[in-house]
């Protein structure tokens, strides 16, 4: 029965991330239902060790973009899960808190996944297996209208998605 | 690698499930309620559009016959018959032009049980203001009287409220014969000196205070207006002699020299000295044209007012019977400036209402001068007036 | 002989004058005055036919609706009225009118004839001059076009009064919303702009943001996530169909808006973590940048006659509200006042700019000359964003979030004065108004 639980999961999680397919794409199963992982996350090779242990995600200040020594060592992490396991491509997605305008917040989030890509792609992913998309402040995880909330979704979060090109 | 090999195998299958199940649920790209909602043919919307305008004027729809405005209200009597002499008008619809006046259209697509015309009412009232209170206040605060007004005048103790019809308005109109029965006194409608928006709002109440105003300095009145003093002999002579001690002056043809002539005359005629039948006295004081200014200031309102017409000074001048009444037949535009004649009509329009409303129970102004009042020339400047 | 004459004609004059002329008139000059919501009556229509008796009743009840809710007209209610309208041609009881300080007075009359054929005429009148200001008009269409009937007539109303373009027979396309904060369904809807006749013209399977009008009113353009990334659309109102304007891989495109002869889009597009400007002509599908600076450049918006754009960029640090020609090149920086500006919209004048600006933690919308100067804030909230013009540019409306775990969003109404704060009535919440053009 787990494994029939575990295997609906990485289904929808492998559709989501392999199929061309636009309407598969919803945002809100990607971020918010902690769908995006699978496998064990005792297992160093799963989307979902890459969630949970290596950390899928980096924090920004105020209107900032740029990579706290923390937030570099994540990606430290990430690069060197993603190459260690090509298999997987990932899409950034980069989210702003509420205080800001849409349009703006659309942009600065466009930012912070792009400083996340091009941090990824130094230290040697390859760049052709990462993608950016900025939500600005419509995906927030956080629900309150304090720092406390505000702080969690000024993130760039790095979704594992199956590499199923070739 | 065989954990990888299950991956991508029960992911494979997973996703041809995903694929087939969801083109099941999947529906067609627009969302059911929306074809059905939305759309109306191209045909018939071309038709509806093409059709809405000219929405046919009502040909020329006679006037129907109207009571001039008169003081006297004659509400018992069954309204008069329409005069014979004045042919009663056909209502418009008859006329043919507007038989061929096309549809204005089921403009709106045959709605959807889901849209009603008035959604449910989740909103709060209309008039909803502002959302988040100041936190200091121990008591709601109003906002700013949404009324802007030269003084100031503080929110009525809550029990009292501004009337809805403003009663002191009827009591001034009265000819006599009006209800007397709201003998209650309302309360004078708050205002403010001008408008705060929301954002300037101060997080203490609105203005509180109702510090007047300054008027006007009294300026010494300049009596530009050149008439009493002049010796009732002057003008009979002066007329004439004028063109002639001005040679030079290229710009005195007939037309101008007779009318300076008019006005001379006319100015001789006004003297005390002549005018029999009007006393004229001395000039009004400082004091009383300043109570006259505010009288009417009090009426105009220029609230309804375009931007444009905001713009546009308007000089309209007014016969006052001896009762200090305007007439408002007389009332007329002499000039505008700074604007079309279009916003010179709206802003003459409000000008003359001020005059009207607020002369309706008479100007104060001494009877004894009443030749110096008898004609008024008004000059509306809303400078000021444009953004309070 | 000139002489003669006129010595002649004043002494005429002089003889004739005492009772005909006056002395120059006294003249005072008035500068100040009030401003209050001019007072009106609209009795209920005369239905000519018993078939017509509530619509009649429904239209007078829309007009008044429309007139109070400008906040420049107050209604005197029918249980104040001494006169009663019994018919469309007798004569209008001014005095009656007076005596309750009714100030202007409308009155019309509807049929309803077979086939479903609505009439509705009316007539405005200045009750203290005792006249009829212009003629009446006559609106003719199908019963169910009432609503749109009543509109008219009461932008007639308006624009008499006034002076102004009204703006009551307008939609306005906005983004209807639901459910919680952290998940948000989002779909495309449309109503009039008093939130009637609510239609959606997309589901919520994906993100949508910003709908816009074209300036004809029958196109719509859109961002949404369909794909996966953020992409412009444009909407066909009639038909709901809709096509993806471009989709260049690795990039994302938002913020669009249509200029004011409807062929080009000028709007963002983010490539490598930069946004610039772009324009596009929408039959070919050609681009032309418009800005490649490394900082944030967006929501465009262009002059009524197309030939400028008013954009923010960050370009000095902070978000600042900057204008260029419609072709690009060096932009002037017209915000100036402390805090961060954004969404700047164009007024369909070309006098003003109405903008968001952020302020020590509050949201405003404000309005500018587009030199920057007279900066006049109109609102303060937690959050207010993205105004939008009504037609006559009179009116914004404009998007109000509530804060908290629980904060929905919702339309709100603003006078340019700042007078006049109004929620809009929607069903669920809704943001990102867009105020079409006035319908033909």
């Amino acid at each position: 029965m787990k494994i029939l639980t575990r295997a609906i999961l990485l289904t929808s999680a492998l559709a989501l991330a392999a199929c061309s397919s636009p309407d598969r794409f919803r945002g809100d199963e990607v971020n918010l239902g902690g769908a995006g992982g699978s496998g064990s996350a005792s297992d160093p090779t799963s989307p979902l060790y890459f969630q949970e242990t290596v950390g899928d995600r980096v924090l920004f200040a105020v209107d900032q973009s740029n990579l706290s020594y923390e937030a570099q060592s994540t990606l430290d992490g990430q690069a060197q899960w993603l190459m260690a396991n090509a298999d997987y491509n990932a899409i950034i997605e980069g989210h702003a808190d509420e205080q800001g305008t849409r349009e703006y917040n659309l942009a600065l989030g466009a930012r912070r996944a792009n400083a996340v890509q091009e941090y990824l792609v130094q230290q040697g992913v390859a760049a052709s297996r990462l993608k950016v998309v900025s939500y600005g402040k419509e995906r927030p995880i956080e629900i309150c209208s304090q720092e406390a909330c505000y702080a969690k979704n000024r993130r760039a979060v790095t979704v594992i998605s199956a590499d199923y090109n070739s | 690698m065989n954990t990888g090999q299950y991956i991508s195998g029960i992911g494979h299958v997973g996703l041809i499930a995903w694929l087939l199940l969801g083109n099941v649920f999947d529906p067609a790209p627009e969302p059911f309620e929306v074809t059905e909602v939305a759309v109306i043919s191209p045909e018939e919307y071309e038709r509806i559009v093409g059709a809405q305008q000219p929405p046919s004027p009502v040909t020329e729809a006679p006037q129907p016959p109207q009571p001039e405005a008169e003081p006297e209200p004659q509400p018992e009597q069954p309204r008069p018959p329409t005069p014979p002499e004045r042919p009663q008008p056909e209502p418009a619809p008859e006329t043919p032009p507007q038989d061929d006046s096309p549809d204005v259209s089921k403009v709106q697509p045959p709605e959807p049980a889901e849209v009603t015309d008035e959604p449910p009412q989740i909103a709060p009232p209309p008039q909803e203001e502002v959302v988040d209170a100041p936190k200091e206040a121990d008591r709601p605060q109003p906002r700013p009287s949404q009324r802007v007004a030269p003084e100031p005048v503080a929110p009525p103790p809550p029990e009292t409220k501004p009337d809805d019809v403003v009663r002191e308005e009827v009591r001034k109109d009265a000819a006599g014969d009006v209800k007397k029965d709201e003998s209650e006194a309302t309360a004078p409608e708050e205002a403010a000196k001008e408008i705060v928006t929301e954002a300037q709002e101060p997080p203490a109440r609105a203005p509180v205070t109702s510090l007047r105003p300054k008027t006007r300095p009294p300026v010494p009145e300049k009596v530009a207006e050149k008439p009493a003093e002049k010796p009732a002999a002057k003008p009979e002579t002066k007329p004439a002699a004028k063109p002639e001690e001005k040679p030079a002056a290229p710009s005195d043809d007939m037309r101008s020299a007779i009318e300076k002539a008019v006005a001379d005359a006319a100015a001789g005629a006004s003297s005390p000295a002549d005018t029999a039948d009007a006393p004229a006295g001395p000039p009004l004081t400082a004091g009383e044209k300043d109570s006259l200014r505010v009288a009417v200031q009090k009426c105009w309102n220029t609230g309804s007012l375009s931007s444009d017409a905001l713009r546009t000074t308007v000089v309209v001048e007014v016969r006052l019977s001896e009762d200090g009444k305007p007439d408002a037949g007389s009332i007329r535009m002499t000039s505008s400036s700074g604007g079309s004649a279009d916003s010179a009509r709206q802003a003459f329009e409000a000008a003359r209402r001020a005059i009207i409303r607020c002369g309706a129970s008479g100007f104060k102004l001494p009877k004894d001068k009443y030749a110096q009042w008898r004609d008024i020339e008004m000059t509306f400047n809303p400078e000021k007036m444009r953004i309070k | 002989m000139m002489k003669q004459v006129l010595t002649l004609l004043s002494a005429i004059l002089f003889l004739v004058s005492p009772g005909l002329i006056q002395a120059a008139p006294l003249r005072i000059e008035i500068t100040e005055g009030v401003i209050e919501p001019l007072p009106y009556a609209v009795p209920d229509f005369v239905p000519e036919n018993a078939a017509a008796a509530q619509v009649a009743r429904d239209i007078a009840r829309v007009v008044a609706e429309d007139l109070t809710g400008t906040g420049l007209f107050r209604e005197i209610p029918a249980s104040a009225h001494i006169s009663k309208v019994t018919s469309f041609s007798s004569p209008v009881q001014f005095a009656d009118w007076k005596a309750i300080n009714a100030q202007a007075l409308i009155t019309g009359a509807v049929s309803l004839q077979s086939g479903g054929r609505l009439v509705v005429k009316f007539r405005v009148y200045d009750v203290f001059a005792g006249q009829e200001l212009g003629n009446g008009l006559q609106f003719a269409g199908t019963q169910d076009g009432w609503r749109r009937m009543a509109h008219k007539v009461a932008d007639a109303v308006y624009s008499r009064i006034t002076g102004e373009g009204g703006y009551f027979d307008s939609r306005v396309v906005y983004v209807a919303e639901a459910g919680a904060k952290d998940d948000r369904k989002k779909r495309i809807a449309i109503m009039d702009y008093d939130g009637a006749n609510v239609q959606y013209l997309t589901d919520s399977t994906s993100i949508v943001l910003a709908p816009r009008f074209s300036p004809t009113g029958d196109r719509i353009l859109y961002t949404s996530y369909e794909t996966g990334f953020p992409r412009i659309y444009v909407l066909d109102v009639a038909s709901v169909g809709r096509r993806m304007l471009q989709d260049q891989p690795g990039t994302m495109s938002f913020a669009p808006r249509f200029s004011p002869d409807g062929r080009t889009v000028v709007y963002s597009l983010t490539q490598d973590g930069n946004t610039d400007l772009y324009t596009m002509d929408v039959a070919s599908g050609r681009s032309q940048r418009l800005t490649s600076a490394p900082s944030i450049e967006t929501a465009p918006s262009y002059s009524p006659d197309g030939s400028r754009i008013v954009f923010e960029s960050d370009r000095s640090g902070t978000q600042q509200l900057y204008i260029m020609s419609a072709s690009g090149g060096e932009p002037t920086r017209i915000s100036f006042g402390q805090g961060r500006y954004g969404t700047p919209v164009w007024s369909p004048r070309g006098d003003l700019v109405a903008f968001t600006k952020q302020h020590k933690g509050r949201f405003h919308i404000g309005v500018m000359r587009t030199d920057g100067s007279e900066e006049r804030l109109l609102t303060a909230s937690f959050l207010d964003e993205g105004p939008s013009w009504a037609p006559n540019g009179r009116v914004i409306m404009f998007t109000r979030e509530t804060q908290g775990a629980a904060g929905t969003a919702s339309l709100y109404t603003v006078d340019i004065t700042g007078r006049n704060l109004k929620r809009v009535k929607t069903m669920g919440g809704a943001s990102d108004p867009a105020w079409s053009p006035l319908q033909d």
